[in-house]
């Protein structure tokens, strides 16, 4: 096993806690833009269409870039202070292009109105725009930043993990499809990083293609593409981004949680199988955002539909099932950490099967571009990742050697999941209505009905956002003293991973 | 009332579904929380747990499969449509729609078009669907504010939607991809007779 001194691990450290702290000041924000948008779409409020459009691209594409960059950072941290040693270098780089785009992004949006959506649908950002030229363009260029910041994260950690394991195939787990297992152990957040990051690698390359196509687009209008062909790299792009997102953080799942209950988790055979397999559903899951295109290729229907189907077994079978022989009778102390991956699992089921049921070609004929969209999407993103970095960084303070007394961040926690889950809630009742998704208000919609239940649910999202953001603020009183506490390098009692 | 017409339609079948998928997580969460107070020793809960998980799989790979074969057969792609009785020419563009009977030859900037249309009610229509500018998509509601039938308008495609309208009387065209400013007032009428 590997040597990684004690300097470095403190300096991978400090890394992760800027990290963190960026992020969860970040978070809220990006949150109160979802929040004004629920009060515009529940007539509380007035804005006109081109700002509410503008707030929903800087809120989707802030939040999954958030996400993405924050879980990456976090299996960086893991795999840099136990696995592999990473360079700190690419970490800082990784991290200041992620804060410009960021930047790039806001500035285009709440200065200049930019509106296209977070996946910016070739040729609404360059026709019949309501916004400035030059705010296209910065906003392409912010999102090249940040995705070379991540790409070349993504790259070295590959890299590393390759370079320390023996090659792609074996931190990919192929050494396990033989009848005996390896005799060198393959840690299974190894395996895990691989089968997220591959993909995510492949989906910058494909976003990397589109943004060329953009900038040239920019610069030289009269030029044309596909609509087709770039709306499957869109979501290819976008798609890939936001499920790895999820399986990065199943990623510290398998490394954390037997921690607390004193139970491994390893590689057998079976993940092996489930997780390679799993590769592939997720290269070819994004075919479902194309289901009403009936021009797609048949094949591609098929496929989207078959790869959807089937990624429900690995999922569940072995990762679910994990969870399940981790905490049964396993007199686990139900501490803020094991309980937000508990939950975190959950509401990744939850939010998957709904999302499967979405990803029948027959019922999404009624449900595509619906609420129901955002409704599942929110659901494992808000209460399946999130949560899972929630612990990551309760984690990261020590809340294992030290769970604290303080009671306020348990009913900041709870708080949180049931505001969250009953914002969520207006979502689904929005889709199962009819309601449409991307709607800067209702108030336009000829249907009574429609008009009036989108805008009662989404005044009833408003209070459940003020009830989760009171709840988070709760969990934030004590978590941030402590990472600020953590990352001074003076803290002799703390401990380093 | 709504309630009931919800339980009948596509989307309430996804209802019910769903619902009971989400009530079968809680349910194992709130096992594993009840169970987690006692202590057994892990290889023991392993055998356990992988006894059901066997049938779990097998269990899950039947449905899927049975799934599959019955909902791949419900598509909606003009393949698995039946000749129609009629077709209309849709053309959508920011912001509004245009529809006129029959094919057209024209560009769909020069397609002349109304976003009102009156068809034959029990008769299958053909929409033939397309965009002069951004993507849009096609999207019909029926008088109780149902999502019924949709399909995306691209620039530069045509995409083909069957629908056969069962009832007498209005429907509703909406837009129902985010096409820029007046995405949510881009209207259209079916009335049909
Ligand atoms: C409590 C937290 C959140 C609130 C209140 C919220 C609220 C909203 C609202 C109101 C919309 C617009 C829905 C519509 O009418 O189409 C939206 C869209 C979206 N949200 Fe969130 N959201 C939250 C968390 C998240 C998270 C964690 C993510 C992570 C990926 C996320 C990603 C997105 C994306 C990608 C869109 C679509 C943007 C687009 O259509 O271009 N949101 N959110
Ligand atoms: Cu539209």
């Amino acid at each position: 096993m590997i040597q990684i001194s004690s300097v470095e691990k403190r300096q991978q450290k400090k890394l992760v806690i800027l990290w963190s702290i960026t992020f969860l000041i970040l978070f809220p924000l990006l949150v109160t833009l979802g929040l004004l948008m629920r009060l515009n779409q529940g007539e509380w409020m007035r804005m006109s269409p081109g700002t509410f459009y503008a707030l929903m691209t800087l809120h989707g594409l802030g939040m999954a870039g958030s996400l993405f960059s924050i879980a990456l950072a976090a299996i960086s941290y893991l795999i840099a202070t136990r696995y592999a040693r990473l360079n700190i270098g690419v970490g800082y780089f990784s991290y200041v292009s992620v804060v410009l785009g960021v930047l790039g992004l806001a500035i285009a949006s709440l200065y200049a109105k930019f509106g296209a959506g977070w996946y910016l649908l070739y040729p609404l950002p360059f026709t019949g725009a309501n916004w400035p030229a030059w705010s296209t363009g910065l906003t392409i260029i912010s999102i090249i930043v940040l995705g070379i910041g991540l790409l070349i994260n993504c790259l070295h950690v590959l890299y590393a993990l390759a370079k320390e394991y023996g090659g792609i195939t074996r931190i990919a787990g192929w050494q396990y499809f033989k009848k005996d297992p390896p005799e060198k152990e393959l840690p299974s957040v190894v395996m895990i990083s691989t089968i997220s990051l591959v993909p995510a690698v492949l989906a910058f390359l494909a976003a990397s293609v589109m943004l060329i196509m953009y900038l040239l687009k920019y610069f030289e209008p009269s030029l044309a593409f596909d609509p087709l062909l770039l709306k499957n790299l869109t979501f290819f792009f976008g798609h890939t981004l936001v499920n790895v997102t999820m399986y990065i953080g199943v990623g510290w799942l398998y490394t954390l949680l037997p921690e607390f209950t004193h139970r491994d988790w390893k590689i057998t055979k079976v993940t092996a199988i489930a997780w390679n397999a799993t590769f592939f559903f997720i290269l070819f899951a994004y075919f479902h955002h194309l289901y009403m295109d009936f021009v797609q290729p048949l094949p591609l229907q098929y496929a989207g539909q078959l790869a959807s189907y089937f990624s429900a077994i690995p999922a569940t079978a072995v990762t679910m099932f994990g969870v399940i022989v981790q905490l049964y009778h396993s007199k686990i102390k139900w501490t803020i950490v094991p309980l937000m991956f508990l939950l975190g699992t959950a509401g990744w089921a939850i939010g998957g099967f709904a999302a499967v049921v979405d990803s029948t070609i027959s019922i999404n004929k009624v449900l595509h571009n619906t609420l129901w969209v955002p409704a599942h999407f929110h659901t494992y993103m808000l209460m399946g990742i999130l949560l899972f970095i929630l612990a990551f960084f309760y984690y990261l303070v020590g809340a294992k050697e030290d769970p604290g007394k303080d009671q306020k961040p348990k009913l900041g926690f709870w708080l949180f999941v049931i505001g969250s889950y009953s914002f969520l809630l207006m979502f689904y009742l929005g889709g199962l209505n009819s309601v449409p998704r991307r709607y800067s208000d209702y108030g336009g919609i000829p249907l009574k009905n429609v008009h009036e239940t989108g805008a009662h649910l989404a005044q009833a999202a408003s209070v459940s956002i003020c009830l989760l953001l009171l709840g988070l603020m709760l969990m934030y009183v004590t978590l941030f003293t402590k990472l600020l506490r953590s990352s001074r390098p003076a803290a002799q009692n703390e401990t380093v991973l | 009332m709504s309630q009931l017409i919800v339980l009948l339609t596509v989307q309430g079948y996804a209802a019910i579904i769903s619902l009971a998928g989400a009530i079968l997580v809680i349910a194992v969460v709130l096992f594993l929380l009840r169970t987690s107070t006692t202590q057994e020793d892990k290889l023991a809960v392993k055998k356990k747990v992988y006894k059901i998980r066997g049938r779990y799989f097998f269990a899950l790979v039947t449905c899927i499969i049975i799934l599959l074969l019955v909902t791949l057969q419900l598509l909606p792609y003009p393949k698995f449509q039946s000749e129609p009785g009629e077709v209309v020419t849709v053309v959508g563009m920011q912001w509004m729609w245009k529809m006129a009977p029959g094919t057209s030859i024209e560009t769909p900037a020069a397609f002349t078009g109304n976003n009102e249309i009156t068809l034959p009610a029990n008769k299958a229509i053909r929409f033939i669907v397309t965009s002069g500018d951004v993507n849009h998509d096609f999207a019909i509601y029926d008088n109780n504010g149902v999502l019924v039938a949709q399909t995306q308008a691209m620039p530069q495609y045509h995409n083909e939607l069957q629908y056969v309208f069962p009832q007498k009387g209005d429907y509703e065209i909406l837009c129902l991809e985010y096409c820029g400013l007046a995405h949510a007032i881009m209207l259209g009428k079916i009335h049909v007779q």
